[in-house]
């Protein structure tokens, strides 16, 4: 266990800790001077439209992903249980946009989404709805981006369900038919409450995920049109690296860590109390 | 037991309903990745003239041409594979055996170790990114590739998967293995670890995918043109007024091919089954 | 026990990272070649014109040593500031495409003044520079920083596409411009296709053009003055109404779309060129229209290339970019790459002159403005006031509120009347 810690505590948890000392700091990288700013940063980011929108953006994206996810996911997982080659394969073929890079799935989207050459609007013409802009409405670009990542996460999610489903034993199933259960109901008292450490576990990776979602959004929108797909990580990169406020860029990286350690605690919260009856 | 091996009869306009379910998924979830082939082999003139097609009306190669004559093609593809093997065989070992102290050595700080592993997921490179570079200068690995790898060489993603996995083995089968003498370790090496296929596969395909598109910290670590690795080498097709979207699709197929590889090796583990994990 | 072990290995780590914390950096015994190292962004086209720069000048130089590593705009950007502070950057860089980037890196104390000014061929001929180029690059009266480039905007139309719809020639007035784009604008083709991010700003050059603009000599914003809504509220109609150009194009998607024949007319730079012609374009190259005051106006653009403060061969550095900004490598550049030259004694090549793509963007050079220039803030400008106003207004239309929204966040970010 030595090696991973010392690895994660060099290079990640210290890190970690320094940019909270950015962030109390108008921190400017290669400046003689840091100037103290408290708490100044902090306060700042309250008052800039931009952070706010990022932040609501943020946790709807959030939530609508893993709320999408966990339905699709499940749904899939439900119908591709048997294990013969045919569902192997089709199994496979979900999983396979979980490995393809984020800046590729977004490139490829973006492409594909794109009115002028994009298969999407090829449809949407054939379909006589005309070529929508997707990605630069600004109604629709956060849909899209939610939808996206819904794209490349299903079949993670569906693995992970599917391996929570078989390991659960026959005999709750036989049990509850020997009972006159109907599948709704089996699904409902058997499979739900058996299949929570899995859901738990899914949830917690997909919103830690979507919390930090950067690569999709940057390639696709950067953060556009008018911030309406903006995240707090493409924010705190382009206060960061764009405007070079180092300082300020950690605090909002700091709110964003304690957003997802009270997501994360939720989660825990809501699965657990479930598990105590 | 699958709930397939149903007790209760399904209805035939349920199952009809679940597979046009599934077929549209996959329809979804395999279009754009057909689509993304076929533009590879597609001029500009075909793409904007035939935005609903799929195959090529006009085939070229100069996507693949562009990559192959612009880049040193081999050294991106070596140093990429060096970069991405040699870290991803560390975070299996490194993974696994961290994940075995926390799931099955009691001690006093376990809790608190856990939740340190969660907390590195918490945090996105990019806040990260300035103080690991002032790190590594301090370290004077910048440029070498014990800078490259060293840092990336556990995964929280990894841990916390091996331990879901290793909290569902059965005690029983340390208790045999220590009554047969075996220490700590050697039930890791030799009982748990080769119950423990499915979790390696999954993590060793996730991290080597995740390692492998890296474009960041490759280049953070080094701006050294000989270590330099695929995604740095494609990005610099894109620019700010330069679009070929053969090119630029080309190069992604490109990159994703060993990736295509590694997962169809791997696959069969995992798909089969993350299953006897019981993930609790 | 693990806990403690935990511990020690932090402490450890601590300890070894303050024992090793800059002890190094050992002075070379400068015998033996020199090596420079540089970063630059530029993955267009013109790329090869500067790697015949940086052969050149090793050719010509053999106790000097250049190689040149080209990354993405982003990626230098977020490198090169802590590149630079632990001095383990490059000698030389362009930290970015846009000039104003400069002003942060002149702040802290990141990049070296330039002192080897001067006459010849191994000083930087600041003379003869294009006089907007050396005031950008110039602060507290120190040059920090050599033009990597110039180029201007020209006009690009595609004449089949005039053709087809029974006009002429390029149009020569800013009315024109706008009545053509207009009338250009059928059969799901666009008129004049404009970017309004990540690109070189057109849209500069349309306010120009209607006689307004968006910062005036003192860093106050002009943009909601009754001139400045002039100059916006012609071209957000065309947009919204007349639909000349889509919405919210990023520079590359503009130029596929004229690349892929589907727009009439576009604002570009010399870059663009050769991609268009090998696309197949029927391609005609103008200088932009005069503006309503009837002088020509176009907008200039330039990147910073600048020596790090750290550099163990500050002479050598300075010698590679006098070589880079001397008429021979510019003449050169020029020709190949069709970007008009920055000094201002090419003017009158023959050479130049007789290059049909040259000739036109260098024509435009005394007419060129800058974008922001040495506005403060002028990168925070144009992230959250500039761009995020051409983008409202083309979709809601509002141009009188989307500007006065837009001023007042200028203001604060320049510090006007300060």
């Amino acid at each position: 266990m030595g090696p991973s810690l010392l690895i994660l505590g060099v290079f990640v948890l210290w890190p970690i800790v320094r940019s909270l000392w950015y962030s109390l700091h108008d921190w400017t990288v290669g400046a003689a001077e840091q100037p103290w700013a408290g708490l100044g940063n902090y306060t700042k980011l309250l008052g800039d439209e931009q952070f706010r929108r990022a932040l609501a953006n943020t946790l709807i994206i959030t939530a609508a992903s893993t709320a999408v996810l966990v339905a699709v996911g499940l749904g899939l997982a439900l119908a591709l249980t048997s294990e013969n080659v045919v569902t192997r394969v089709i199994r496979s073929a979900f999983f396979f946009p979980t490995v393809i890079s984020l800046t590729t799935v977004g490139m490829v989207w973006r492409f594909l989404l794109d009115p002028d050459i994009g298969l999407v609007g090829g449809v949407t013409n054939a379909l006589g709805l005309g070529a929508v802009n997707w990605l630069q409405s600004t109604a629709l670009a956060l849909p899209t981006v939610i939808f996206v990542n819904v794209w490349k996460n299903a079949g993670f999610v569906m693995i992970v369900l599917v391996a929570g489903l078989k390991a659960i034993p026959g005999e709750y199933y036989e049990a509850a038919a020997l009972d006159g259960a109907r599948r709704a109901q089996l699904l409902r008292y058997v499979t739900l409450p058996a299949l929570r450490p899995t859901l738990l576990f899914v949830t917690f990776i997909v919103t830690i995920q979507s919390l930090q979602l950067f690569d999709l959004v940057y390639v696709m929108t950067g953060g556009g049109p008018l911030f309406h797909t903006d995240t707090l990580v493409t924010k705190l990169y382009r206060d960061g690296f764009v405007n070079y406020r180092t300082g300020y860029a950690a605090a909002t990286s700091w709110v964003l860590f304690i957003v997802v350690v009270l997501v994360s605690a939720l989660q825990l919260r809501i699965f657990r109390y479930n598990d105590a009856d | 037991m699958p709930t397939d091996s149903r007790l209760t009869r399904r209805s035939p306009a349920a199952a009809v309903l679940k597979w046009v379910y599934v077929g549209v998924g996959l329809v979804v979830a395999l279009v754009p990745i057909v689509w993304m082939v076929a533009g590879s082999f597609r001029t500009e003139q075909d793409l904007f003239g035939h935005p609903a097609g799929l195959i090529p009306h006009q085939w070229t190669l100069h996507g693949y041409e562009g990559v192959w004559d612009q880049l040193p093609f081999l050294r991106l593809l070596g140093n990429s594979v060096l970069f991405a093997g040699i870290t991803t065989a560390l975070t299996v070992l490194f993974d696994s055996m961290c994940a075995y102290a926390l799931a099955r050595l009691n001690f006093r700080g376990r809790d608190v170790a856990f939740w340190l592993v969660l907390v590195t997921l918490m945090v996105p490179f990019q806040v990260t990114l300035i103080p690991v570079f002032v790190e590594l200068f301090h370290l004077g690995w910048l440029n070498t590739y014990q800078g490259l790898i060293v840092p990336r060489a556990t995964s929280a993603f990894g841990i916390f998967l091996f331990r879901q996995f290793f909290v569902s083995i059965p005690r029983e089968l340390d208790e045999a293995a220590r009554i047969d003498g075996a220490g700590h370790f050697r039930i890791y090496w030799r009982g748990i670890l080769p119950l423990a296929k499915p979790a390696i596969a999954t993590v060793a395909l996730l991290n080597f995918t995740n390692l492998w598109n890296d474009l960041l910290w490759p280049l953070v670590v080094s701006s050294s043109p000989d270590m330099q690795t695929l995604p740095a080498g494609l990005a610099l097709f894109g620019g700010q007024h330069v679009t070929d979207h053969a090119v630029l699709l080309a190069g992604a197929v490109i990159s994703l091919l060993p990736i295509a590889v590694a997962f169809f090796l791997a696959q069969r583990y995992f798909v089969a089954g993350i299953s006897t994990s019981g993930l609790k | 026990m693990n806990n403690k072990r935990v511990l020690a290995a932090l402490a450890a780590s601590a300890a070894g990272l303050l024992l090793s914390a800059c002890g190094g950096g050992g002075g070379d015994a400068g015998s033996g070649p020199v090596s420079l190292t540089v970063w630059t962004g530029f993955t267009g086209g013109d790329r090869p014109g500067y790697e015949q720069i940086v052969k050149d000048f090793t050719a010509a130089h053999p106790d000097i040593k250049v190689t040149m590593t080209v990354q993405p705009w982003d990626t230098i950007q977020q490198k090169l500031p802590s590149a630079w502070l632990t001095g383990q950057g490059p000698d030389i860089a362009a930290p970015s495409s846009d000039p104003n980037a400069i002003a942060q890196y002149v702040k802290t104390n990141s990049v070296l003044a330039l002192t080897a000014t001067g006459a010849g061929d191994d000083k930087i001929n600041t003379d003869q520079f294009a006089p907007a180029l050396v005031k950008e690059f110039t602060y507290n009266d120190k040059l920090y920083a050599v033009p990597a480039n110039y180029a201007t905007l020209s006009l690009y139309y595609n004449k089949k596409l005039f053709a087809a719809a029974g006009i002429g020639k390029p149009p020569a007035t800013v009315a024109e411009l706008q009545q053509d784009a207009a009338k250009l604008t059928t059969g799901g083709r666009y008129g004049l296709v404009l970017a309004d991010n990540n690109t070189i700003q057109m849209w500069p050059v349309l306010q120009w053009l209607s006689g307004g603009d968006i910062v005036g000599a003192d860093n106050c914003s002009v943009l909601s003055t009754p001139a400045g809504v002039a100059s916006l509220q012609p071209w957000v109609d065309l947009v919204k109404n007349r639909k000349i150009s889509p919405v919210g194009l990023t520079g590359a998607e503009a130029d596929s779309i004229f690349s892929a024949g589907k727009a009439a007319m576009e604002i570009n730079g010399p870059w663009a060129a050769p991609g268009y012609k090998s696309a197949g374009i029927d391609l005609g190259i103008a200088t932009v229209p005069a503006g309503a005051s009837g002088q020509p106006v176009t907008l200039g653009s330039t990147a910073p290339l600048a020596v790090s403060a750290k550099t163990k061969h500050p002479a050598q550095a300075q010698q590679f970019l006098a070589y880079w900004t001397s008429r021979t490598a510019q003449l050169k550049f020029s020709l190949s790459t069709g970007f008009p030259p920055l000094r201002t004694d090419l003017a009158g090549d023959a050479q130049l002159k007789a290059d049909p793509t040259v000739s036109v963007f260098a024509g435009q050079v005394p007419n060129a403005k800058l974008y922001l220039p040495q506005v403060p803030n002028a990168t925070q400008v144009d992230t959250d006031a500039y761009v995020p106003l051409i983008q409202k207004i083309t979709r809601d239309g509002d141009v009188a509120g989307g500007t006065a929204a837009a001023a007042k966040q200028i203001d604060e970010l320049t510090g006007c009347g300060k």
